[in-house]
């Protein structure tokens, strides 16, 4: 059972709020993980890979931050994926007839924030558990994307546009910049307005929240909302990086994006997390896979690492929370 | 509750109608996945050969792309729906055998495409030669690296027969050229996104890249896209013909791709099984000769899909 | 004589409306689907899917939720081919998936019971265990050569019935013995929303919760065999997936996931119902996307129906 206490913020004097620690016992893993990748391979800590990581981090982390959102009200969101697949073919067929990535990023955007609505609709209106609910949803999305896309791909777009996901700055990747915003932007939101505060408590106990006076059905709607237009950003950068959208584009980081969110520390019973725990569980299953690929283990193996670190993980965390209550 | 029961009846009834509209010959064509091109084109050369024949085309693709139990379901339904034959690329050539089994029991004939099944009857096998396939992409990256520097290969789906046998095509092209060095073989499961995040963890691993062997387009897209993302240059080559990497080739990013005949696929499949049921003659195999497209004899291939007409039966089996 | 037939027709999960509607309409419209052949032939087809919907159900009960199920069936059955190749015994291969099954199950729930991880996290963890072990087993390599008479027990039959409908049968008649007649059973029902009753009767939750998740490792095993049975093989990634599938029966069924109470017939009935609208769209020769799309229809569809039937006075 979670132990969760409704997390406002800790003003009494410097000491750092238990969430915080958590994150930064989790950021003291990865860097634990970098050390002992660095003495196996030579090519692991330099600036390219470090680069490089983070990248590969960011699409995962564009997909996880949407659903950090519906997992901290108790939710789950599964269509994620299915909706990054759909936000992404219109968006791409949309810039390839006008050539406009204004007008593409707006129908990513527009088309994700709609999957949301509905998610959202379905799990408060008509009071359908989120699971099932976004199951159902998949494979609605799934098929209206695979109906219109009809097995072609779309491909070949701009450079102009192309340089939100390849491009650099600084010699950083643009994406790493996007997650930089994603970051701050939702951790503001979260933490430091009353919006983010209500989800928290709605997360951590409805029945509170609902007699305190927070709107729950408005809530749970704006949070399923935010969560698509997330997927929707996120597709856009999919796009970008990949240069091609077709209908499974995100598919293959679904579940890797719901284990990011639990290895960084997200109770699946709301109420619990942060989005920085969440791009530290990002970066952790990144390096994984970098780490395999380095040193050339079979990717036959990586399901099941990653089944052991997310068991591992949520326990070592369990431990720390009830050693941090003690 | 009635009006559920309504929309209910009206769906069906819209149903029926989209369903009903053969005259000749039915024949139910059997894919495995709804996103990969190939299987587009095959469907589509299959639409154009019934059109030509005036016969009717039924598509089944599982929902759940490669879906084993699924293909397998659709096959015992047809076994139950008796269309007058099928065309069918199998999920994994030899689980669905039991199932091509409860067909040959049926008596209906069937025509198999692109994997080639490891048991049962067939009418006829329509396809590529993967191994060849493999041999000559492989060979051409060799020889345009001038017979020497460093090579990765990305490898499809484990255990998936499509991709054993290219890449074992790939890795006989590279004993014909002991100077070249073989960096790494990695899967990329025949889709974009991994392609793209195993390749750029391998350029971090080696710093000299001059060649990479994709098992599919999909996968040197998703090559092509690391090596720029990473301000690197290698010559990639792909396997299938697709659209994307005509494009490619055009665009000099793409050495070559060698030619799967996706289309020609589906035109002859769909041609031999409906001359099977007219009495005619057909081949017990077509087996498409490996063709490279490059920068020479791109724009023979490109031809864009809708409208596409099936080649005469003549010039398809010459 | 009417309220009677009114307050029976209240207690069947809503969704056996949708599929009596399907199966009139279905019988009407789609030319083969109303005769014995194709009845045998849904069934069988149902028949792994409900040994696999049959012990998601009983762990939903207990408010949880199981999704290693299809991971571990796919490994199960890779034993089970592996054992049966080398050993050409059926009954040893059958032990083992078993055995393979319990396992997983056993440590599902102490993972669970003991570790007190949620069940979603927890089996998330297993999921990716089964589904790498089941492809470095061989490598990815799919597994022939299954001795004939394994795969009889999906293509066989008795007295007319196919074998894996009579499996399903004898598995459903033993979960509701289970459930309904057994004190253990009792229990697995108040877990769900009365797990603080059973702590103060001084029942051990832990123990119940262990060997809940262990006895689906019984119904992983048997699916396993009926699966290598269909391929006659040992694929590595068949049975990836499965649990969302049964996990989407069962909540179709009516099962409800927050407060776990449901029954293993709506659980039954959600099965069927998949498999008939599955096999309907199959004999109209439907388009795929649409396909594709009706399932996720249909989970939101009999969610809906469920709700205003069980809001009816």
């Amino acid at each position: 059972m979670s132990v969760s206490s409704p997390p406002m913020p800790s003003t009494v004097g410097p000491s750092l709020s238990p969430e915080f620690i958590q994150v930064l016992y989790r950021l003291l893993a990865a860097a634990g993980l970098c050390f002992a990748l660095s003495f196996l391979s030579d090519a692991f800590l330099t600036t390219g890979n470090i680069l490089n990581v983070l990248r590969q981090a960011s699409l995962l982390f564009f997909m996880a931050a949407g659903l950090t959102l519906v997992i901290l009200t108790g939710g789950l969101d599964l269509s994620v994926g299915a909706n990054i697949g759909l936000s992404a073919c219109l968006a791409a067929s949309v810039l390839k007839a006008t050539d406009s990535a204004t007008l593409a990023v707006l129908v990513g955007v527009s088309v994700g924030l709609a999957v949301g609505l509905v998610n959202g609709m379905l799990v408060t209106v008509l009071h359908i558990p989120s699971f099932i609910a976004t199951y159902g949803m998949l494979w609605f999305v799934h098929g209206i994307t695979f109906a219109f896309m009809a097995g072609e791909t779309v491909h070949g777009f701009p450079q102009s546009f192309r340089f939100i996901g390849s491009g650099f700055v600084l010699g950083i990747p643009v994406p790493v910049f996007v997650m930089l915003g994603f970051l701050a932007l939702g951790t503001f939101l979260t933490r430091w307005t009353t919006f983010g505060q209500e989800i928290y408590a709605i997360g951590a106990n409805p029945e509170a929240a609902r007699l305190s006076g927070i709107p729950i059905r408005r809530r749970l709607i704006a949070a399923y909302v935010a969560s698509g237009g997330m997927a929707g950003l996120a597709s856009i950068v999919f796009l970008a990086r990949l240069n091609s959208a077709e209908g499974d584009i995100g598919e293959s980081l679904t579940l890797p994006a719901i284990a990011a969110v639990l290895i960084g520390g997200t109770s699946l019973f709301g109420g619990v997390g942060t989005l920085l725990g969440t791009l530290v569980g990002a970066l952790i299953l990144t390096l994984v896979l970098n780490g395999m690929n380095l040193f050339a283990i079979h990717t036959n193996w990586q399901p099941l690492i990653t089944g052991v670190i997310i068991v591992l993980a949520v326990y070592l965390d369990m431990v720390m929370r009830r050693h941090l209550k003690a | 509750m009635t009006r559920t029961t309504c929309l209910t009846a009206g769906a069906f009834l819209a149903f029926m109608l989209s369903a009903a509209h053969a005259d000749g010959e039915r024949v139910a064509i059997l894919t495995t996945n709804l996103t990969n091109p190939h299987f587009q084109l095959v469907r589509a050369g299959a639409d154009a050969a019934a059109r030509q024949m005036k016969a009717s085309v039924t598509h089944y693709v599982p929902s759940k792309a490669d879906s084993l139990p699924e293909q397998m379901s659709q096959v015992e339904d047809l076994v139950i729906k008796k269309p007058d034959a099928i065309v069918f690329v199998p999920a994994d050539y030899k689980a669905m055998v039991p199932g091509i089994e409860k067909l040959n029991a049926a008596g209906i004939p069937l025509v198999n495409v692109t994997t080639r099944l490891s048991g049962g009857k067939v009418v006829s096998f329509v396809g590529s030669n993967d191994y060849d396939l493999g041999l000559a992409t492989g060979r051409y990256l060799l020889k345009a690296l001038g017979g020497k520097g460093n090579v990765i290969i990305i490898e499809g789906l484990k255990g998936n027969i499509v991709s054993m046998n290219r890449v074992r095509g790939f890795t006989d092209a590279l004993k014909e050229f002991p100077n070249v060095k073989l960096l790494a073989s990695q899967t990329g499961n025949f889709q974009r996104l991994p392609a793209n995040q195993v390749m750029e963890n391998l350029l971090q691993a080696h710093a000299k890249v001059d060649g990479v062997m994709a098992a599919n387009d999909a996968m040197a897209s998703g090559v092509i896209e690391a090596l720029d993302g990473a301000g690197r240059k290698a010559l990639v080559v792909g396997i299938n013909g697709t659209k994307e990497a005509i494009d490619a080739i055009r665009a000099g990013k793409l050495l070559a791709t060698g030619d799967y005949g996706s289309f020609l696929q589906g035109c002859v499949a769909t041609v031999t099984a409906l001359r099977n049921l007219r009495g005619l003659p057909v081949r017990s195999e077509v087996v498409f000769p490996a063709t490279l497209i490059d920068k020479s004899n791109v724009d023979r291939f490109d031809i864009p899909t809708q409208g596409r007409e099936c080649p005469t039966w003549e010039a398809l089996v010459r | 004589m009417i309220s009677a037939a009114a307050s029976y027709a209240r207690s069947m999960p809503g969704i056996s409306v949708v599929l009596m509607a399907l199966m009139v309409a279905f019988s009407i419209i789609a030319p083969g689907f109303a005769t014995g052949a194709n009845l045998a032939n849904i069934l069988s087809q149902a028949s792994i899917l409900l040994l696999i919907a049959l012990p998601m159900t009983l762990i939903i009960m207990t408010e949880g939720l199981d999704l290693s199920m299809g991971a571990v069936l796919t490994l199960a059955a890779m034993t089970l081919a592996l054992v049966a190749t080398a050993t050409a015994s059926m009954v040893i291969a059958v032990l083992a998936a078993l055995c393979v099954g319990t396992t997983f199950g056993v440590v599902n729930g102490c993972i669970v019971a003991i570790g007190r991880i949620p069940p979603f996290v927890a089996t998330l963890g297993t999921m990716g265990v089964a589904q790498g072990l089941a492809l470095v087993v061989t490598d990815g390599q799919i597994v022939v050569g299954i001795p004939a008479d394994v795969r009889i027990a999906y293509s066989g039959s008795i007295l007319g019935i196919p074998v894996p409908v009579l499996l399903a049968a004898v598995a459903y008649g033993a979960t509701h013995a289970l459930l309904y007649r057994s004190r253990f059973g009792g229990y697995v029902v108040a877990l769900g929303g009365n797990r603080e009753a059973l702590m103060l009767a001084g029942l051990s939750v832990r123990s119940l919760l262990v060997s809940s998740y262990a006895i689906t490792g019984i119904y992983v095993g048997l699916a396993a065999l009926l699966m290598t049975a269909r391929m006659n093989s040992g694929h590595p990634t068949a049975g990836i997936g499965m649990e969302f599938e049964a996990i989407a029966a069962v909540a179709i069924g009516g099962t409800s996931f927050a407060r776990g109470n449901g029954t293993i017939f709506g659980t039954l009935v959600g099965v069927v119902t998949v498999g008939v609208l599955r096999n309907g769209l199959n004999l109209l020769g439907v388009a795929s996307s649409l396909q594709v799309a009706a399932v996720g229809g249909l989970v939101i569809v009999s969610l809906l129906i469920d709700g205003f039937w069980s809001r009816r006075p």
